[in-house]
C-alpha cells in the first residue's frame, strides 16, 4: 500500500515537473530586476481582475535572451511571451520566434498602437526598424541620461555640462582633487554589452554610426569614430582604477556612495538615487541629456518590449494582456512602480510630475525622442561582443584606440559579411 | 495459465541483476550516450536558431573554423595557462599542508573540517563572494591595501592582474580537495619502510623522495587527473568575475561555448569546440592512467 502511495506521488511529481508551467493561461518571460518586477506586479493584478492564469517566469539579464531563443528555436511553446530589450528584436522577429501583431491589432479594431506612445518607442517595435509591422509593445521606456553632481561640477567650474568637452574639463578637476578615492567619471568598462552601451551615445555624439545609411558598409573606422574615441579614452582615464570590469552594479554604486561625480546611466537607476537607504546622493544627482560632441548628444534607447512568441498556444490571450498592461492606465502604474513610462500623456501626468523622484521625466521624454536605437542587425549579440572584446582591450590599454577601431571594423565586416 | 506464470516467474528471477540493472542502464544511455550522439551530429551541420530552416550538413568545416577563430585560440590559450598554474599551485600547497599537517590534523577532525568548507561552496557563492573582496573601490582587499599604506589594484580589471585573481579564487576553493586526498594518501602509507629508512639513517628529504612520494604517485595521479579535467570546464567564476574579460584576458573555453551556443545561437560550431575540449580530456586522462600503471 505504501510503495503504491509511493509510486503515484512519484508519478504525480513527475507529471507536474514535466508539464512545467503548463498550468498557466498566459506565461511570461521577464528580467530579473525592476523591469521584470513591475510586469510581474501588474500580470499579479491582471489575474486577480480577469481571473485569468499568469505567469511570470523571471531570469537574469542574458538568460532571458537565451531561454527566449531556446524557447523559439525548439518551438516549445512554453513561454507566450517574452519582454526583450530592444537591440534583440530582428534576431528573435527575423528567426521566426515572433507573432506579427497586424491581425491583432485588426481584430480588436485597431490599426495599431494610439499616438500617445512615444514615436521613437513605437519605431523600434516594428521590424524592419520603424517601417515593418510591429512584432512586440513598449512596456520600459528606458533610455540613457547623463547623471552628474551639480554642486561637485560648479565647484569644478562647470555648471551645467552641455558637451563631452565641459563634462571632461570638471571630471579631470574631480579626479585630480580626490587623491584616489573620488573620480570624476565612471562608466560600464566591462567586456562585451557593458562597455559597448557606454561608448555608442558618445561614438554618436561625434556623428560617427556603426553601419552608412543603407547598411551596405562598416563605418567605424572613420575620423568621427577616432575623434569618439578620443574623448572615450580622456573619459577612461579620469575614471576609477578598475573600471575595465565595470558593470551597471558597480557604476550606480559609485554615484550612489558619492565616489564619483558623473556617468552615463539608465534611468531606472533614479529610484536607488533617491532612495535614502541605498544612497548618500538623494536629491543631489542631476539628469540631462546626453552631451553633445562635434553632433548634438543621442541617447542609446534601451527600451524593454514585450511580444508573443510564434510556438505560443494562447496568442490571443496573450495579445490581450498585451494591450491592457501597456495602456495608458496601466503604464502610470507601471511608472509608480518604478518603471520609465512609454506614453507622453504619463511622463506630463501632473500626478506623477510634481513628485520629487519624478523630476528626471523631462529630461527622460526628451532623451527618448532624441535616442538612436543600436543598429538593428539579426547577428547584433556577435557584433556587440566583437566590438565589446576592442573596446575593453583599448580601454585596458593592451591595444591603441587606433588598432580598436580598425580590428572592430574587420571583425564587424566579417561578422556581417559586408566589405 | 500457471505454468505459463511460473515461466515467467523463472525468466524474472533468472534476470532479476538485469532487471534491476535496466532502469539505471537506460537512463545511463539517455543522459550520456544520446548526448553525445546528438553533440557529434550537431558539429557536423549548421544549425540556424530560424527552426523553420533545416540544419545543413557541412561535414567537417565547424572543427575547420577552430584553425582559423582567433577568439578560440585565445580561449584555449588562457585555459592552458590557467589550468597549469591553478592546479600545480593547489597541488603544491595540498601536498604541503598535508604533509606539515598530517600528524597533527588527525587530531583535530574540527579543523578538517574547516578546510573542507570552500569545496563544498557552491562555486557560484564562491565566485560572488570574491568578486565582492576584489571589489576596487569597496573591496576588503584595496581597503586593507589602502590602510597600509600600499597601492589599490583594480584585481579582476586589470589586464595583468585579472587572471591571477581567478587563480586565487579557484586556488582557495579547491586546495583543500589535494590536501584531504593527499591527507588519505599519507595516512595509508606502510611504516615499516620509514622504520628502516630511520634505521639507516636516511634523513627526513631522503625518506620523502624515495618512499613518500612514490607510495602516493596513484593518489596524486587521481588527484592530479580530477583537478585537471575540472579546470578545463572553468566557467562560474569567469563568468562572475570578469565576464571573459579585460581584453579577452580571462576567456576560457567554456565560456566561449557557452557564448557561441547561446549569444551568438551557432550550436553547430559550439558542438564542434565541446567536442574538441572531450577529446582534449580524454587524452589527457588516459596519459594520466597509463602514467598511474607505470608507477604502480
Amino acid at each position: 500500500m505504501v510503495r503504491k502511495l509511493c509510486l503515484a506521488l512519484a508519478v504525480g511529481a513527475s507529471a507536474l515537473a514535466i508539464s512545467g508551467l503548463a498550468w498557466a493561461d498566459i506565461t511570461i518571460l521577464v528580467p530579473s530586476g525592476s523591469e521584470g518586477d513591475g510586469l510581474r506586479a501588474a500580470a499579479a493584478d491582471y489575474a486577480k481582475m480577469k481571473g485569468t492564469k499568469v505567469e511570470a517566469v523571471q531570469a537574469p539579464y542574458a538568460n532571458v535572451f537565451e531561454q527566449g531563443a531556446n524557447a523559439g528555436a525548439t518551438k516549445s511553446g512554453v513561454f507566450d511571451i517574452i519582454l526583450m530589450d530592444d537591440p534583440w528584436i530582428p534576431f528573435f522577429a527575423e528567426n521566426g520566434h515572433l507573432e506579427d501583431l497586424t491581425e491583432y491589432f485588426k481584430k480588436a479594431g485597431l490599426e495599431g498602437p494610439d499616438d500617445d506612445f512615444l514615436s521613437k518607442s513605437l519605431a523600434i517595435c516594428r521590424n524592419p526598424y520603424n517601417t515593418g509591422p510591429y512584432v512586440c509593445l513598449p512596456y520600459v521606456g528606458n533610455a540613457q541620461m547623463f547623471f552628474y553632481d551639480a554642486a561637485k561640477f560648479k565647484e569644478a567650474g562647470v555648471d551645467a555640462p552641455k558637451t563631452w568637452d565641459d563634462v571632461l574639463k570638471a571630471a579631470k578637476t574631480l579626479t585630480e582633487q580626490g587623491g584616489g578615492r573620488y573620480f570624476g567619471y565612471v562608466f560600464r568598462g566591462g567586456q562585451g554589452n557593458p562597455v559597448v552601451a557606454d561608448f555608442m551615445p558618445i561614438f554618436w555624439s561625434y556623428g560617427a554610426d556603426m553601419f552608412n545609411a543603407d547598411r551596405t558598409k562598416v563605418t567605424i573606422d572613420t575620423p568621427e569614430g577616432a575623434a569618439a574615441m578620443k574623448t572615450f579614452m580622456a573619459l577612461r582615464d579620469v575614471s576609477p582604477k578598475g573600471v575595465e570590469s565595470y558593470n551597471a552594479n558597480e557604476v550606480g554604486t559609485a554615484l550612489a556612495a558619492g565616489t564619483a561625480a558623473s556617468s552615463i546611466n539608465w534611468p531606472n537607476w533614479v529610484a536607488t538615487f533617491e532612495d535614502p537607504t541605498q544612497s548618500k546622493m538623494v536629491g543631489k544627482i542631476s539628469y540631462s541629456p546626453i552631451p553633445a560632441g562635434t553632433k548634438p548628444g543621442s541617447s542609446e534607447i534601451g527600451h524593454w518590449t514585450m511580444g508573443i512568441m510564434a510556438a505560443s498556444k494562447n496568442k490571443q490571450e496573450a495579445f490581450d494582456f498585451m494591450l491592457w498592461a501597456t495602456s495608458a492606465e496601466q503604464i502610470k502604474v507601471s511608472a509608480e512602480r518604478g518603471n520609465p513610462p512609454v506614453r507622453a500623456s504619463v511622463f506630463t501626468d501632473p500626478e506623477l510630475t510634481k513628485q520629487e523622484k519624478f523630476r528626471h521625466y523631462p529630461v527622460l521624454m526628451e532623451a527618448i525622442q532624441a535616442s538612436t536605437p543600436r543598429p538593428r542587425h539579426p547577428k547584433w549579440p556577435e557584433i556587440e561582443n566583437a566590438f565589446g572584446i576592442e573596446l575593453s582591450k583599448a580601454v585596458a590599454g593592451t591595444i591603441t584606440p587606433e588598432e580598436a577601431l580598425k580590428n572592430s571594423q574587420a571583425a564587424i565586416e566579417q561578422i556581417t559579411g559586408l566589405k | 495459465m500457471v505454468k505459463a506464470g511460473g515461466g515467467l516467474e523463472c525468466w524474472a528471477e533468472r534476470h532479476l541483476r538485469y532487471l534491476m540493472l535496466a532502469p539505471t542502464v537506460l537512463i545511463l544511455l539517455a543522459l550520456t550516450i544520446f548526448p553525445s550522439i546528438y553533440m557529434f551530429y550537431a558539429a557536423v551541420h549548421r544549425v540556424s536558431p530560424n527552426p523553420d530552416l533545416p540544419w545543413q550538413f557541412v561535414g567537417f568545416d565547424n572543427f575547420g573554423r577552430l584553425l582559423v577563430d582567433a577568439q578560440f585560440q585565445v580561449a584555449l590559450r588562457n585555459t592552458a595557462v590557467f589550468t597549469i598554474i591553478a592546479v600545480s599551485i593547489e597541488f603544491l600547497l595540498g601536498l604541503g599542508l598535508a604533509l606539515l599537517l598530517d600528524r597533527f590534523i588527525r587530531r583535530l577532525t574540527f579543523l578538517k573540517t574547516v578546510l573542507m568548507v570552500p569545496m563544498m561552496l557552491p562555486p557560484i557563492a564562491v565566485a560572488i563572494t570574491w568578486k565582492l573582496i576584489y571589489e576596487p573601490q569597496f573591496g576588503v582587499l584595496n581597503e586593507i591595501m589602502f590602510r597600509l599604506g600600499l597601492p589599490t589594484q583594480a584585481w579582476a580589471g586589470d589586464v595583468n592582474l585579472a587572471m591571477f585573481s581567478i587563480i586565487v579564487a579557484d586556488v582557495w576553493q579547491w586546495t583543500p580537495f589535494i590536501f584531504l586526498l593527499m591527507l588519505a594518501g599519507l595516512a595509508s602509507l606502510p611504516v615499516e619502510p620509514y622504520e628502516a629508512a630511520a634505521l639507516d639513517g636516511a634523513s627526513s628529504w631522503r625518506q620523502f623522495w624515495d618512499l613518500t612520494l612514490p607510495f602516493l604517485k596513484p593518489v596524486i595521479a587521481i588527484a592530479l587527473l580530477l583537478r585537471v579535467m575540472d579546470a578545463l570546464r572553468l566557467f562560474d567564476l569567469v563568468f562572475i568575475l570578469t565576464g571573459g574579460g579585460p581584453a579577452d584576458r580571462t576567456k576560457v573555453l567554456s565560456l566561449y561555448i557557452y557564448q557561441v551556443a547561446y549569444r551568438f545561437a551557432d550550436p553547430g560550431y559550439a558542438a564542434a569546440i565541446s567536442l574538441f575540449v572531450l577529446f582534449v580530456t580524454i587524452i589527457l586522462s588516459t596519459w594520466f592512467m597509463k602514467r598511474m600503471r607505470l608507477a604502480e
